[in-house]
C-alpha cells in the first residue's frame, strides 16, 4: 500500500484544480491520519468533487478561510 | 454667592471658560477648578473651599502679579493644589510592540516601508556573524526591499522611527516566486551594532537546537501581536496558497498548527515555531482566523545558510 504522502501527492494538483480548495495535506483528525483538504468555505459542489477517501485513505474536508501573510 | 457660582466665576477667569457679563481669561498655570476642603500644611479644614489645579505650585512674590491666584473668589476662600499637567493616559503598550535594546525574538520589528512583523529568532550566517530572522514580507517587503535597506525595531506600526529606532540593515532574504512553487517566506537583517541582540526568546529563554514538525506535536511562540500562544501542529507537508499584497503565491512542505483561541495574529509574521522542548521547528509566516502557516525551519535554514543561536 503507497503511503499516505505518495497519494496525496498523485491527487494533489487534481484537488487544488477544485473550485474553493486552497490547500493539500496530511494531518490528523479524530486520532487518524486523513489527507486533508483546505478550502475557503463550504459549499454544496465541494461534497461532489471530493471524494470521501483517496486509495483508502480517508480525506477530510478543513475550512481554513482566507490565509494571507501574516505581516 | 454659592461655591457653584464662584466656581463658574473663578472658570471664566481663571480657565477662559465663557460667563455671561464677565470677560474670560486665562490663567495658564491652571490645569482644573473643583470644590473641596482647604489642605493647609496637609491638615484638611472644615471650611469649603474652591480647589485651583495648577501645574506648579509657586510663592505669589515669584509670580507676576497676573499669574497669582487670587486670596478668595467671590468671598469663597481658594486653595492652591499642584497636580501637574494632567494628560489622557495611553495605554502602555506590552513589551512585544516597545523598543527593546538588546533587542530580543518576539518583539515588533520590519522593514521600513512594511507595517510591523516579529523578530523570530537570532540565527549566525555564513560568515558567523549573528542575524534577525523573520519573513522577505516582513523585512524585504515582498521582495521590493534591498539588501542595506533599514530595518525599525520597533516596526513602523509600532511607532519606530528612520533613524531613532533602525537596528539594523536587510542582510538577505529568499525571493518570494509567483510562477513557481515557494517553500519558505524568509529574510534576516543584520544589527549595526552585535550588543543590540539577545537570543533569549521573551517569555520562553534560549532555544535549543532544531526538530522536525509533527502531527499532534505541543508547539509555542513569542510574538508581536497574540504574544505567547500554545498549538497543536494539525497538519504536514501541506501545499497551499497564500495570499500577499499583489495576490497568491503557492507554497509546498508547509505545516499548519490550530490553537484555542488563535495561535497567531496579523503582525505576528516570523515568529520562531518552538516545540516542548524549546527546538526550533518553523517560521510563522501566515494564516487565517482558522489557522496558522509556518515554513520548516529545516528549508529556512538551508535556503538563508544560518542556524539558531
Amino acid at each position: 500500500m503507497p503511503s499516505i504522502g505518495e497519494v496525496k501527492r498523485r491527487h494533489e494538483a487534481k484537488l487544488l484544480g477544485v473550485k474553493g480548495v486552497v490547500g493539500v495535506g496530511v494531518g490528523l483528525r479524530d486520532g487518524r491520519e486523513c489527507i486533508t483538504v483546505l478550502v475557503r468555505e463550504r459549499h454544496p459542489a465541494l461534497q461532489r468533487e471530493i471524494p470521501a477517501d483517496l486509495e483508502g485513505y480517508p480525506t477530510y474536508v478543513e475550512v481554513v478561510g482566507d490565509v494571507r501573510a501574516r505581516r | 454667592m454659592d461655591v457653584k457660582g464662584a466656581k463658574a466665576v473663578g472658570e471664566c477667569c481663571l480657565l477662559g471658560l465663557e460667563l455671561p457679563g464677565m470677560t474670560p481669561a486665562v490663567n495658564p498655570n491652571v490645569v482644573g477648578l473643583g470644590i473641596g476642603r482647604k489642605v493647609t500644611r496637609g491638615i484638611v479644614a472644615e471650611s469649603i473651599a474652591l480647589r485651583v489645579f495648577v501645574k506648579k505650585k509657586s510663592h505669589p512674590l515669584l509670580l507676576r502679579p497676573e499669574e497669582v491666584i487670587p486670596q478668595e473668589i467671590e468671598g469663597v476662600p481658594t486653595d492652591v493644589h499642584e497636580t501637574g499637567e494632567v494628560r489622557i493616559r495611553w495605554p502602555f503598550p506590552p513589551v512585544f510592540q516597545r523598543r527593546l535594546r538588546p533587542a530580543r525574538p518576539g518583539v515588533s520589528v520590519g522593514h521600513y516601508a512594511v507595517s510591523a512583523g516579529t523578530f523570530g529568532l537570532v540565527v549566525r550566517g555564513r560568515e558567523g556573524r549573528n542575524l534577525i530572522l523573520s519573513n522577505n514580507h516582513v523585512l524585504a517587503n515582498e521582495n521590493r526591499g534591498a539588501v542595506g535597506d533599514p530595518i525599525l525595531q520597533p516596526g513602523d506600526w509600532d511607532g519606530g522611527k528612520r533613524g531613532r529606532d533602525e537596528i539594523g540593515a536587510l542582510q538577505d532574504f529568499v525571493p518570494l516566486a509567483a510562477d513557481a512553487t515557494n517553500t519558505v517566506d524568509a529574510a534576516v537583517a543584520e544589527p549595526y551594532d552585535a550588543r543590540d541582540l539577545s537570543p533569549d526568546v521573551i517569555g520562553i529563554g534560549r532555544v535549543h537546537g532544531v526538530a522536525e514538525a509533527a502531527l499532534g506535536m505541543a508547539v509555542t511562540k513569542a510574538g508581536r501581536t497574540t504574544r505567547i500562544t500554545q498549538g497543536q501542529v494539525t497538519d504536514v507537508d501541506v501545499t497551499l496558497k497564500v495570499g500577499y499584497t499583489d495576490g497568491f503565491r503557492v507554497f509546498t512542505d508547509q505545516f499548519l498548527i490550530q490553537g484555542r483561541g488563535g495561535f497567531s495574529g496579523a503582525g505576528d509574521s516570523g515568529s520562531a515555531i518552538l516545540d516542548g522542548e524549546h527546538r526550533v521547528v518553523g517560521l510563522l509566516f501566515g494564516g487565517s482566523p482558522f489557522v496558522t502557516v509556518a515554513n520548516r525551519f529545516a528549508n529556512v535554514a538551508s535556503a538563508l545558510q544560518v542556524t539558531p543561536v
